[in-house]
């Protein structure tokens, strides 16, 4: 609070209070307040949780590659399988589109930053804190077992008696924590500090994907909290929301779950679907096509997911007539998600066509994606889903959703922003290696489960007996899922040698793939502050047409070079947030309560200490330091500094409300 | 971030919001999904009171009535203490503030001899599932009204330290809008659970 | 480039096209769901088909156009110019906003009459001899799920004033057996599921989709199988440790078989006549009757309610028929060698230390315990099991073999 300081030392703050100066180093990653090194941050984190995800795969894998598998055993396996539900929903993927939603929702609002820089870091902070607390479950030997679904009362103290299902309950409030601040925050970025000229109907459809999975995840993580409380109280204080011994009703958990569970299938989805909205357009040399109906299919599939969450619970007896309406509800969300695939097929239609590996990853969700579609359709069909489901039919029909639409995509995305983040490309070539052995691998893998389940084989259960049918699609599968792994590999392989080659070439243009949006007004990488002077936006694809314009007979000519339309990234006089230590001492607090309410009530003292320390320091601290050195912070500090200063001062009391 | 500065007292945003207020906004509105669930659950096992006390049985509504009246009240106070300081009226200010958390105060205070009252009847937490969603819904909310005390509380010692000016009334404005969401909330809950008729065993 | 396009979408064309081929051949999966022995699979199978036929076709389109796309439109760096700009068709797009609309609502509405007529009740009585008096019995079979295995339980006079909301003290029933359901074929057979413990799900694929057993609440199903046959069944919902472990079988029979099958289940165990097994019958008593129930040993059919109230999973399978049956420990072993003798390896592991054998928390009351009996108790007990039922027809062994 810059009145604060006033009070302390006029013009001087009092040293504890002081902001970190430091940019460089690991010290500026801790303190940064900055989306791009945030963005980063996520995406690193999550690649890391995508290896121990992919891990317990490979293990789930080789348990049931052959008939009675004995390399988990069914109590290791049980846990494995649920934490790797976990992890890749809530480790990977929700991140990994926090990446991007991070680094680039800024970028093509023609933003400096978000809305609230330190709430930003701390919603990465707090992820990283659930993550880790999550696995540190595994250190102690007492990881979740009840499923990523943890259907009471199996769940229960009862059945499960052991620390598991409180690290389940307490990481994921954890990380609802994170996603809640991060949703709160993009939100309020995107609809207030759009560039000028930037109306709603300019933003591009991943933005707009992006703002959609924000609104869902406002509005559905305090259902999981909700949900998860109740569940916690049952555990640890005897509450009796899910005892059926007390005359509760279990499906009263699933209600609140898949309430908030399908949403969480789109804020999955969504946002590869915006990373594709952009790639498809910019390689097949088109713009999108039917861009209102992009827009308004994802506000549609937005809305309509609230609607269909009990089709999760066909069998479970909740009675005909709610079964027959949310079969209904279900089918009809499968027609704006086909106006999605068909805008992109046209798209792509009649366009000259690059294949690079991002738009081949992008082709890849489009084909994979559609799959998973039509699976959803026929169990939407509610007697044939009694059928399907909880076999590997439906495994099949989620992979290929979340990994053939979500992962594939999040691919996509990697290559295509590459050079942005990083300033170089990654390889073609490896790229190629990285798209095909994935591609066939998840398909290998996967393709056979629907099979599988159509045979009868249900889903997570440890071990099979020979004589069911089983065995070869199994052992199939299970070559596939190392096929996957290499890709993968290929991956990694690419990001280590892209990056020692970049070292030695020339770095990468301004625009390497004749892009759109506003993202590639900034130079490459991306400059700490962003843009040097604010666009002016006058049309969707801002960036596409400042380079090309359509001459009398329709032809497009260009009108500009992409290195005269980009900015240099020399703007010096721009102001920048200053570094933070509290969002992370914040984050550092939560899992020691969290151990805490598990072992011992002692260890949340260290955890409250830290917090409360935090959200004092938060508030109380300047709200930038007078003497500290800070991007392209101009060296005398000019009025409109202080107007600034006082502004953001103003604005940081109220969050504490949210935080604390 | 000139233009962050420029646009923060809410001109020039997307929305004409400020972005504090507008993220208060979005913040209640997620809020509503948290009281939702908890409504919801409370609605599902309001007639599951196993072997314990029914609802009916034990509810006290002039009781809850006076207490719910004087939430309402709170409500009017923060109205008042957000334009007293809009008009610069710095001392009617912390008046209504002061107002406004001691009625939130007495809320608290008449839930807690609520709840121990109940306890002695025999209903405790761990009584039945209409016990349990009783106490989590009242309780979660009765978490919000503190909260909101501490805000307030804040609000007084910014204006005693002398931060609390007629410029800043937008923070009064965002933790009032805060404070009255907390107090629609408890309109619902007040009907759902003491109007609408309770079962008796 | 198109071979490549087609390898990658080869598993998938095999679901699109192949998979109903593939059903017909799958005489070893006992669990297909694409292969229905009765009226009411049939209903769901005959719903699915088509639909797994429209999605193929639109599969194929879509995939027809991605090829098309992939082959046609790649930039062949003839020309640097850009092709037309086409921003969008709204004609073109409303119709393919509605045309999918409209294909759903057909669906749509195929589906709800499928719903309705499965969820519906058509069930005619069956006469039977019960005790020598012919009973008319509106078939309906209570369906219990616990960790990890299912109960069956038989109430010949109708389920009508049979309180059912308290699994763990359920009414006497006429007959109560485990893991493999009796049904006569021909008739619509109603279940009511419930479980005495977590949710389990209840699927005899075979002969119905599957329905969910939730504690304290009970579910209406309904099976049916055309002719006499072994199907087998799996627990679906994730239940727990051995969630993979909890198997079931459906027994279909002619009238008269089903007919001697119940005379048969309705006899109390008798005294068993050799030594061995009379030491056994000791041991049993002082071992296994905690937790298990031998009508006419530690309960008659009418005065026994489930046994064993104070364990978490609650009862252990009524063993008065054990031999009767051909699995056990939740449908997972073998009772009888291929040649129809006893499969006494198996039984005497079991006995010697059953969380070995099956995963369980014993510890936890949930599962069979390891009882520390010596190995001469051990043969005991399995000569006095042997007395328990009587072993049933060489045929019905070779059919209902779980681990070949």
């Amino acid at each position: 609070m810059s009145d604060t300081i006033e009070l302390a030392a006029p013009g001087r703050p009092l040293g504890v209070y002081t902001r970190p100066r430091d940019n460089a180093g690991w010290r500026g990653w801790i303190t940064t307040v900055d989306h791009k090194k945030i963005g980063i941050l996520y995406g690193v984190t999550a690649m890391v949780f995508f290896g121990i995800g992919g891990l317990e795969a490979l293990l789930i894998r080789l348990q049931l590659a052959t008939p009675d598998g004995t390399v988990l055993g069914a109590d290791t396996y049980n846990r494995v399988f649920t934490m790797h539900g976990v992890t890749m929903v809530f480790l990977v993927i929700m991140p990994l589109a926090a990446a991007f939603a991070n680094y680039l929702l800024p970028l093509q609002i023609g933003a400096r930053d978000v809305a609230f820089p330190r709430l930003n870091a701390l919603s990465y902070w707090v992820f990283l804190a659930g993550g880790l607390f999550l696995n540190v479950s595994w250190l102690l030997g007492d990881s979740p077992d009840g499923g990523w679904f943890a259907y009471a009362p199996n769940t229960g103290v009862v059945f499960s008696p052991g620390h598991g299902m409180d690290y389940y309950i307490l990481g994921l409030q954890i990380t609802g924590i994170a996603s809640l601040i991060s949703a709160m925050n993009l939100i309020v970025t995107v609809l207030n500090m759009r560039t000028p000229g930037m109306t709603l109907f300019k933003m591009p459809v991943m933005t707009w994907m992006i703002l959609v999975v924000q609104f869902l995840l406002l509005f559905a993580v305090p259902v999981i909290t909700v949900a998860l409380f109740l569940l916690m109280f049952d555990r640890s204080f005897g509450a009796n929301f899910f005892n059926p011994e007390m005359g509760a009703d279990p499906l009263l958990w699933q209600h609140l779950f898949w309430i908030f569970g399908h949403p969480e299938v789109y804020i999955l989805i969504l946002p590869s679907f915006g990373i594709i909205s952009e790639v498809i357009p910019t390689f097949s040399r088109k713009p999108l096509f039917g861009y209102p109906f992009m827009v308004f299919s994802g506000i549609a599939i937005g809305f309509m997911g609230w609607g269909v969450w009990a089709h999760h619970m066909f069998v479970s007896g909740i009675g005909p007539i709610s079964v027959a309406a949310f079969s209904m509800s279900t089918m009809f969300i499968a027609v704006p998600t086909g106006v999605k695939i068909l805008n992109w097929l046209a798209t792509m239609w009649g366009g000259k066509i690059k294949f690079t590996v991002a738009m081949l990853f992008a082709f890849g969700v489009v084909s994979m994606f559609t799959i998973g579609g039509l699976s959803g359709v026929t169990h939407s069909v509610a007697p044939a889903d009694t059928q399907q489901t909880d076999t590997y039919y439906i495994v099949a029909h989620f992979h290929y959703v979340i990994f053939g639409g979500s992962l594939l995509g999040i691919f996509a995305g990697f290559y295509f922003w590459w050079p942005k983040v990083f300033g170089h490309l990654l390889s073609e070539k490896l790229g190629k290696w990285n798209f095909w052995l994935m591609i066939i691998g998840f398909n290998m893998t996967f393709g056979p489960m629907h099979i599988l389940g159509l045979q009868g084989m249900s889903r997570r259960i440890d071990s099979y007996s020979p004589g069911f049918g089983f065995e070869f699609w199994n052992m199939f599968a299970s070559i596939g899922s190392f096929i996957i792994a290499l890709g993968v590999l290929m991956f990694v392989i690419n990001v280590i040698t892209s990056a020692r080659r970049a070292r030695h070439e020339p770095p990468v243009g301004p625009d390497p793939w004749d892009a759109r949006s506003l993202e590639w007004f900034t130079p490459n990488p991306t400059p700490v502050h962003n843009f040097d002077e604010l666009i002016q936006v006058n049309s969707l694809d801002e960036f596409w047409h400042r380079k090309y314009a359509e001459d009398e007979n329709g032809r497009v000519v260009r009108v500009a070079t992409a290195e005269e339309v980009c900015q240099d990234g020399s703007a010096t006089d721009t102001h920048l947030p200053s570094p933070s230590y509290w969002p992370v001492v914040l984050a550092a607090g939560l899992p020691f309560v969290g151990l805490g309410l598990i072992y011992t009530l002692w260890l949340c003292v260290p955890g409250a200490v830290l917090i409360l320390m935090a959200i004092y320091g938060w508030i109380f601290e300047p709200t930038d330091d007078p003497d500290g050195p800070h991007g392209h912070h101009a060296d005398d500090p000019s009025d409109h500094d202080e107007a600034e200063a006082s502004s953001e001062a103003a604005g940081e009391t109220a969050e504490e409300a949210p935080v604390g | 971030m000139a233009d962050v500065a420029a646009v923060d007292n809410g001109h020039g945003t997307g929305t004409g919001l400020s972005n504090n207020k507008l993220l208060m906004w979005v913040f209640l509105g997620s809020e509503c999904l948290l009281f939702g669930g908890l409504i919801s659950t409370y609605l599902i096992y309001r007639s599951r009171y196993a072997d314990g006390p029914a609802p009916g049985d034990i509810f006290d509504i002039p009781f809850t009535s006076v207490s719910s009246f004087i939430l309402l009240m709170s409500s009017l106070t923060m109205v008042l203490s957000l334009s007293a300081l809009q008009r610069g009226d710095i001392r009617n200010n912390r008046v209504w503030l002061l107002a406004t958390a001691l009625l939130g105060s007495l809320f608290i205070g008449g839930q807690v001899y609520e709840f121990t009252t109940f306890l002695r009847e025999g209903l405790g937490y761990t009584t039945s599932p209409f016990s349990s969603a009783f106490f989590t819904l009242t309780g979660f909310h009765g978490i919000h009204v503190s909260l909101g005390i501490v805000m307030l509380v804040s609000l007084l010692i910014s204006s005693f330290r002398g931060t609390l000016t007629k410029e800043r009334s937008e923070t009064v404005e965002i933790v009032g809008l805060y404070w009255h969401f907390v107090d629609v909330v408890w309109i619902f809950i007040f009907t759902v659970i003491y109007l609408v008729p309770s079962p008796t065993s | 480039m198109i071979p490549r396009i087609l390898r990658t979408g080869r598993p998938a064309a095999l679901i699109g096209g192949a998979l109903l081929a593939l059903a017909g051949c799958a005489a070893d999966a006992p669990l297909d769901t694409l292969k229905p022995q009765g009226p009411i699979s049939r209903s769901i199978d005959s719903l699915s088909d088509p639909i797994f036929l429209i999605a193929g076709i639109v599969f194929v389109l879509v995939f027809g156009a991605s090829g098309l796309i992939w082959w046609k439109f790649r930039d062949d760096h003839s020309t640097d110019e850009f092709p037309p700009q086409v921003h969008g068709n709204f004609r073109l797009e409303i119709a393919w906003t509605i045309g999918p609309a409209i294909l759903m609502a057909v669906i749509g509405v195929f589906t709800l009459f499928s719903h309705f007529e499965l969820n519906g009740e058509d069930r005619t009585d069956i006469v039977i001899n019960v005790d020598g008096t012919a009973t008319s019995w509106d078939p309906e079979i209570v369906v219990i799920g616990q960790q990890w295995w299912w109960e069956f339980r038989y109430y010949f006079d109708g389920l009508d004033g049979v309180d059912l909301s308290d699994p763990r003290h359920l009414p006497p029933a006429d007959i109560v057996t485990a893991n493999q359901m009796v049904i006569p074929v021909g008739s619509e057979i109603g279940l009511s599921v419930t479980s005495r413990d977590v949710i389990h799900s209840f699927w005899i694929p075979a002969l119905n989709g599957k329905r969910d057993a939730v504690p304290r609440r009970v579910s209406p199903w309904k099976i049916e199988a055309d002719v006499p046959g072994f199907y087998f069944g799996q627990c679906t919902e994730f239940c727990g440790l051995s969630h993979a472990r909890m198997q079931m079988q459906a027994v279909a029979m002619n009238p008269v078989d089903f007919q001697a099958w119940v005379d048969e289940q309705m006899q109390p165990a008798a005294e068993p006549a050799d030594a061995a097994a009379q030491r056994g019958l000791a041991v049993f008593e002082g071992q296994c009757t905690r937790c298990h129930v031998v009508n006419g040993i530690n309960g008659a059919i009418d005065d026994q309610p489930s046994k064993g109230a104070d364990l978490v999973a609650n009862a252990a399978p009524n063993l008065t028929h054990l031999m009767s049956r051909t699995t056990f420990a939740g449908g997972i072993f073998d009772l009888y060698e291929p040649d129809g003798s006893l499969n006494r390896t198996q039984l005497e592991a079991w006995l010697r230390n059953a969380p070995a054998e099956k995963p369980a928390y014993a510890e936890g009351r949930r599962g069979m315990p390891a009882m520390g009996l010596s190995e001469g108790q051990i043969d005991d007990v399995v000569a006095y099991l042997q007395t328990l039922g009587a072993k049933p027809d060489m045929e019905i062994i070779a059919a209902t073999e779980v681990h070949p």
